[in-house]
């Protein structure tokens, strides 16, 4: 038997555009069906079985709520998985990842707070526009260059946002 | 994660690090980056009329095993021609700073930087 699809776990479509909240709820659902609670008198096998259930709850879960993460499992499911570990030629997207490094950079040295408020913003504001085109595009024929080349971006702002978090929790110190 | 001296030798005081001006005909910039890490590096040649890479600068955002082997490239880059340089291996970049199984990447990152750089300076100047 085939492992069943992340979406299916949750009675979703595969789609890129997700409730957040609807996927939370039914996943917090899903997984007091498999609780080690209920199967406290089962018999191993059955205890065994619940646990690897939870498992995959969790792994789908963790996967579809990440926008990059999702991206990448929907990609995988219609045209077969992207390699991990790649290099990247998109010349003037990096040129803009490099500076905004470079300002994020400055921003720790003046331990400046509100200039990562207003960095984040923008991030944000890039990532959603990123998700915009994926959204648009990555179930076209013809389109999948363009939706692979949309993804790795997405990586790397998700990689950048998670510095501007770190650097948040530092400054906060 | 335990970095060999080599890599933390590199880290610590990268060879070679800055930036040269992208629109100079002489240089030849190589912009590539690792999208599971996040990892970008930039990597500069400037090459004289020889064919001999007289300058070699880089800035890398990544891994301290990304910036040593871009470093180490730009070492070796220094003072070879444009085809000595393109023969340069990740594999003896990894060797050189003893990198462990799950850093092999950044030592490929720091390749195709390198084939980058030369290819961007060769398309500006016809030869490709």
């Amino acid at each position: 038997m085939g492992k069943p699809c992340h979406f299916a776990l949750f009675d979703l479509q595969p789609a890129f555009r997700l409730d957040l909240d609807q996927l939370a709820a039914r996943y917090r659902e899903r997984v007091r069906d498999v609780h080690p609670d209920r199967f406290a008198d089962a018999p191993q096998a059955e205890q065994r079985r619940a646990l690897e259930q939870a498992a995959q709850l969790n792994d789908a879960y963790q996967t579809l709520k990440s926008a990059p993460r999702r991206a990448l499992y929907l990609l995988a499911l219609q045209g077969g998985e992207l390699p991990l570990e790649t290099t990247v030629q998109d010349p003037d997207f990096l040129l803009q990842q490099m500076q905004w490094r470079e300002e994020l950079e400055e921003l720790q040295d003046q331990a400046d707070l509100e200039g990562v408020a207003v960095f984040k913003r923008r991030l944000k504001d890039a990532q959603g526009e990123v998700e915009t085109r994926f959204a648009a595009c990555w179930d076209l024929p013809g389109q999948r260059d363009e939706a692979e080349r949309l993804v790795r971006r997405l990586q790397f702002l998700d990689k950048l946002s998670q510095e501007v978090r770190q650097l948040e929790e530092r400054l906060d110190d | 994660m335990a970095y060999s001296e080599k890599v933390i030798d590199h880290y610590e005081n990268p060879r070679n690090v800055g930036k040269m001006d992208a629109a100079d005909p002489d240089v030849g910039t190589g912009m590539v980056g690792a999208p599971a890490c996040g990892d970008v590096m930039r990597l500069q040649i400037k090459v004289n009329e020889q064919g001999v890479i007289e300058d070699a600068k880089f800035k890398t955002y990544g891994c301290g095993s990304a910036i040593a082997s871009s470093s180490l490239a730009t070492e070796w880059m220094k003072g070879k021609t444009l085809d000595e340089a393109e023969t340069i291996k990740n594999t003896t970049i990894a060797e050189e700073l003893a990198l462990p199984p799950v850093k092999i990447h950044c030592s490929v990152l720091a390749e195709d930087a390198i084939k980058a750089a030369v290819r961007d300076y060769k398309q500006k100047k016809g030869l490709l």
